[in-house]
């Protein structure tokens, strides 16, 4: 089939997904995912080299705009509970799942860490869904989940940029270009952006890409990963984009409308289903092993900084989809996990965003009225006590 | 009185509008108050950033504010005592909640709403039909 061809199916794919996601309000990008894992298998379309590019660029500008979307301030008032949680839900799935992929199912070592770091990961987006349509995201509580969710996710950055590492010269570049960006552009952007933004040939958005590529190749001279400081790139511009949602809005805008559909069909598309198939005994070890050790891990901290809703709170750390979808790819395409591995990991993610949360949402979810009154109760107590301190 | 309190629930949809000028209607003869109820229904499920659920979130403020808006505007026409609540969550769910805890007399809704969902899964009007303890008053 012609790259041209390929493109057109991809296309009609693209838009069908779109169509679908307003009609029956599921994520697009999990119907993305989906749809590419059935041109994938049923049209047999392998992933073109256009397709792998567009792809990897996309992920990387998906971490970025997960560092951008945190809540800097909101993470500093919550630090305790949400690095407390967050760590945990990190290591405990992270060590769990590398153990069994490496003793229980004979992957390699470097295979175990992606499994590892798949399915580590929190959903930022899922968490968020959940907490806004229901009002949480208010309460102290909902505050805590969310800052917890970002240091998880940090985590998995970070390990998926050091633990691959194979150092040569390159890195100090790579190290010293990350840092220059990391520091120089939320300094260089009040000025840039306002000098050259909010024009249709977007300037910002192009001056984003480029430190973004540069990251990328340098990464990959350095035999390391973009994901880390492309995360914390994100993550020091959030508070300009906090203050710019406009700019923000349209950063997003090209990146929902033509990158992040590709890295999503790429990570469907190199889905087999069969290899699924055969192994289903094994999916359903590798989504208990996600599973149990974020619920047994997080739950004795979120009964300490988010009773009563415990259960609520692990459930939600036990989601995930972007980043371990990022991670499996990159394991997919370095060559370090092959097809089936990927199925698996895949499919074992995109179970962890639907069934947590289904159960959460279903027989667990608090109510934002209560908490409310909770988070109200407790304030005043604060100051009763401050009153008598005083 | 017949009916004292009656819970429309309104999506902005043709229906939910013929809906909504029934209840008022009702209300306006029996004397009842009536509570508009605007459920702002899921957000997208399992997303994969921020940016989807705000984008939507963002979208669903401003419309319901209009809806909202236009049924203040229609009850203080027709001399109603109007109550309005916007709510997020699932609508069949919520609006029988809602008319549970309010204790109303009876429920005023549209018999199909916006979505594709309704059609294939069943419409909110068919649930809440199902599940409600009060009259319900399903409008063509």
């Amino acid at each position: 089939m012609s790259e041209l061809a390929v493109a057109a199916i991809l296309a009609a794919a693209i838009l069908v997904a779109s169509t679908m996601s307003v009609e029956i309000g599921i994520s697009v990008a999990l119907l993305e995912l989906g749809l590419g894992v059935v041109v994938g298998n049923a049209f047999d379309v392998s992933v073109p080299d256009w397709l792998a590019f567009v792809g990897s660029f996309a992920g990387i500008v998906l971490t970025f705009l997960a560092g951008a979307e945190v809540d800097v301030p909101q993470f500093k008032r919550e630090w305790r509970a949400s690095l407390s949680i967050g760590v945990v839900s990190f290591a405990a799935p992270f060590f769990v799942c590398m153990a069994f992929a490496y003793w229980a199912l004979g992957w390699s070592g470097d295979a175990s860490q992606i499994a590892g770091i798949a399915l580590s990961t929190t959903s930022l987006a899922v968490v968020y869904s959940v907490l806004v349509e229901t009002g949480l995201n208010q309460s102290v509580m909902g505050k805590r989940i969310m800052s917890a969710t970002f240091v998880t996710d940090f985590g998995t950055a970070a390990a998926l940029s050091i633990l691959f590492i194979k150092p040569n010269l390159w890195i100090l570049a790579f190290v010293a270009v990350s840092a220059a960006l990391i520091v120089g552009l939320p300094r260089l952007s009040p000025w840039f952006f306002a000098r050259y933004g909010n024009r249709v040939i977007e300037p910002e958005v192009k001056l984003i890409f480029a430190a973004l590529f540069l990251l990328m190749w340098l990464g990959d001279k350095a035999h390391s990963h973009a994901v880390l400081p492309a995360f914390v790139l994100g993550l020091a511009l959030s508070s300009h984009y906090a203050s710019h949602r406009k700019e923000q809005e349209r950063l997003r805008v090209v990146a929902f409308a033509f990158l992040t559909p590709f890295f999503f069909f790429k990570g469907g598309m190199s889905v087999s289903v069969s290899a699924l198939w055969a192994n289903l005994g094994v999916l359903a070890l590798l989504f208990g092993a996600k599973l149990l050790p974020k619920l047994v891990g997080v739950y004795p901290l979120a009964r300490r900084y988010c009773a009563p809703h415990a259960g609520f709170t692990s459930l939600l750390m036990s989601t995930g989809l972007t980043f371990g979808t990022i991670s499996s790819l990159y394991g997919l395409q370095a060559g370090i996990i092959d097809e089936t591995q990927f199925s698996l990991l895949i499919a074992v993610v995109v179970l962890s965003a639907i069934i947590p949360t289904v159960i959460a949402q279903r027989f667990l979810q608090p109510s934002a009225a209560e908490e409310a009154r909770r988070d109200e109760q407790a304030r005043i107590g604060e100051l009763l006590l401050q009153r008598e301190g005083s | 009185m017949p009916f004292e309190k009656i819970l429309a629930a309104i999506d902005g949809s043709e229906a939910s509008d013929r809906a909504f000028a029934k209840a008022l209607e009702l209300a306006s003869l029996t004397g009842s108050t009536v509570t508009a109820l605007a459920v702002e229904g899921p957000l997208p499920a399992y997303a994969a950033t921020i940016g989807e659920v705000d984008e939507v979130k963002r979208e669903k403020d401003a419309f319901f504010q209009r809806v909202l808006d236009d049924t203040r505007e229609q009850a203080a026409a027709a001399g109603v005592q109007l109550d309005v609540q916007l709510r997020p969550g699932h609508a069949a769910e919520l609006i029988v909640r809602i008319a549970r805890e309010a204790r109303v007399d009876l429920i005023v809704l549209g018999h199909k709403g916006h979505f594709l969902r309704d059609h294939l899964l069943g419409s909110t009007a068919d649930r809440v039909a199902e599940h409600a303890d009060c009259p319900v008053m399903i409008v063509k």
